[in-house]
């Protein structure tokens, strides 16, 4: 008996100690694996964008300052880039809200066909983003696209439309890809608003005389505030970098009209084997989405926060 | 009467605008699977045929034995060059895909419910500040940094292999998870665990225990999203992996048809073979992926 006090003491101080390093052990691996890959990697881009880095010089880095940053602004490709980002964004963020809000008010209704709905609307942002985009590259083929046949077989058409050949219809085939990639989760995130309206509102609406679009503008829309702020941010960031898409279904092309300032990035780098410049231009995008960012987290702290410390 | 037949009348035209949108959703996939069941010479006829003429299965036999399809052959001569010695190469590159996008899902899971749990329920110094860092370590464009991750790659000799492809994945994935599974932990109750804790149970006893079971469905579909994330990656997939030992299925499928001389029949068995386990996936776990995807946007 007079033995359990030694005997418990030790254990006291060891579950103290864990109890007290448990939370940092929990986190430790996740920490390690992300900071490898988040702190180094900017440290050492940053780095790089002020020497000059050439795939075919490989052992001469010359310090160049805002050498590459300069040479980027001022390249042929730099302004049209940027217009045609600035046309793809807006194109496709509006596109996908436009998609996404009306499937999820279809998928909100009894209709018969609101739950096959449900089921297949997944499918699309669960394939590989080089496969829609070859899907769709297929489906518009000059020689043999499924599109070409039915328009032809319809008597739309006398002969077959070259949709990726010409810089207007491939940069409309380009966001209808992506509408069709990107809109599912857009649903279903408008969805997700639409099911948190309680009823009751719809039912106060309709005893008050408001009509079907009057409800819609003056309940519905509103309340899905919150969903719409987010999309927009998250939209607009995913349509600045798409780049599987564009790498498979037109490849920048023809003559640079789907080429986003993203393509250039990866063209300077992989292409031009201008590291240097790639990074740079790879910066500027991260600053130009940064700002759209910290957009995102001022729309985020007006709500309550995931952690408290 | 009138009232009555306007609703049909909303109800017919809403029904109809749901199949123009399920046409619109379905018909590509379907297409591509219906491609990959032709002949070559069909396939190339104008205009093409919806319903094949002569459905076969020569072309997926192709992929896996090597034996060269007949329907390539036109008046008697075999169309050589149309026929893609790289489409054998999907088996190999979708088991590189599903190898590697398994073991970060299995390590998301371990290492996110472990990271996320924390986050949940401990205080210790500096908890704000770290969840912020995950988070905000994913609002890095990628090309900005995918040179200097090549050379981490290097530098820890792991080119080519299946490990350099797991840890650049399970950087992009686990910063997602651990945010998606704090917020799910949040959502479930402390009283059980107290009640654990009170009867002796460690903090790590009361997740396993007590926790865990009841956080299922979050924790399918965070295992879900890493998976699908890891499986579909391109741009990594593309420079960090050299050889067939890692290639992964966009990296060939993208490469095949970006062979001018590709077999247009062969390209679609690529894509519908790539399609296939996601698209298993997304309906296999339907209601999860949709509940968490809502989850993550309507609690924050």
């Amino acid at each position: 008996m007079t033995q359990q006090p030694a005997a418990t003491k030790p254990k006291h101080n060891w579950s103290y100690i864990s109890h007290k390093i448990y939370p940092y052990l929990s986190i430790l691996p996740v920490a390690v694996v992300i900071a490898l890959f988040a702190i180094y990697p900017i440290i050492h881009a940053v780095r790089m964008s002020f020497y000059q880095y050439l795939l075919t010089r490989p052992n001469v880095h010359p310090f160049v300052g805002l050498g590459n940053f300069i040479n980027v602004v001022t390249s042929y490709y730099f302004k049209e880039s940027i217009q045609i980002t600035g046309i793809y964004t807006i194109a496709t963020v509006t596109g996908v809200i436009l998609y996404g809000l009306g499937v999820a008010l279809l998928m909100n209704t009894k209709i018969r066909l609101s739950t096959p709905l449900k089921i297949v609307i997944l499918l699309p942002w669960a394939l590989p983003a080089v496969v829609s985009g070859l899907l769709w590259k297929w489906i518009l083929n000059a020689d043999f696209g499924i599109l070409n046949g039915i328009l032809y077989a319809l008597g739309l058409i006398d002969n077959y439309i070259p949709f990726l050949a010409d810089p207007t219809l491939a940069k409309i085939s380009l966001i209808m890809a992506h509408i069709w990639k990107e809109g599912p989760l857009v649903a279903i995130f408008f969805l997700a608003g639409l099911q948190l309206i309680p009823d009751e509102l719809y039912e106060a609406a309709k005893i008050d005389g408001g009509s079907g679009w009057k409800t819609f503008r003056h309940v519905t829309l509103p309340l899905l505030r919150p969903v719409f702020l987010v999309v927009i941010v998250y939209e607009t960031m995913t349509a600045i970098l798409t780049f599987d898409t564009i790498y498979v279904m037109t490849g920048g092309g023809p003559a640079n009209s789907t080429a986003l300032i993203s393509w250039f990035a990866y063209a300077e780098i992989f292409k031009s084997l201008n590291l240097g410049n790639g990074i740079a231009l790879a910066i500027i995008i991260a600053l130009i989405t940064l700002v759209l960012i910290i957009l995102y987290l001022r729309v985020l702290r007006t709500e309550e926060s995931t952690v408290s410390g | 009467m009138n009232v009555k037949s306007k609703d049909r009348l909303k109800n017919f035209s809403l029904n109809l605008i749901a199949l123009i949108l399920i046409i619109f959703i379905v018909g590509p996939l379907l297409w591509v699977a219906v491609a990959s069941i032709q002949g070559e010479s069909e396939l190339l006829e104008k205009p093409q045929r919806i319903i094949p003429r002569n459905p076969t299965l020569e072309n997926y036999n192709y992929v896996f034995t090597g034996e060269i399809p007949t329907t390539t052959e036109v008046k008697g001569q075999h169309i050589r060059s149309r026929i893609s010695q790289e489409a054998r190469l999907i088996p190999q590159a979708l088991k590189n895909s599903f190898i590697v996008a398994t073991s970060v899902m299995v390590i998301n899971v371990v290492l996110g419910t472990l990271g996320a749990y924390t986050f949940s329920r401990l205080h210790f110094r500096g908890k704000v500040a770290t969840f912020n860092f995950f988070l905000g370590s994913r609002l890095i464009p990628v090309i900005a940094v995918a040179i200097p991750y090549y050379v981490i790659i290097q530098t820890m000799g792991l080119l080519d292999t299946y490990p350099s492809l797991i840890l650049v994945y399970l950087a992009l994935t686990l910063p997602f998870t651990i945010w998606f599974l704090t917020l799910y932990f949040n959502g479930i109750p402390e009283d059980f665990e107290d009640a654990a804790l009170i009867d002796g149970c460690s903090r790590f006893q009361a997740l396993a225990r007590v926790v865990l079971p009841m956080a299922l469905p979050g924790l399918v579909a965070a295992a879900a999203f890493a998976f699908m994330t890891s499986y579909n990656e391109f741009l990594f997939a593309r420079f960090l992996t050299q050889s067939i030992a890692t290639h992964t299925g966009p990296v060939i499928i993208s490469s095949i048809a970006g062979n001018p001389d590709a077999s247009y029949t062969l390209i679609s068995v690529a894509m519908t073979l790539g399609l296939i386990p996601p698209l298993i996936l997304a309906l296999a776990l339907r209601r999860w992926l949709t509940e968490g995807l809502s989850t993550s946007i309507t609690f924050r």
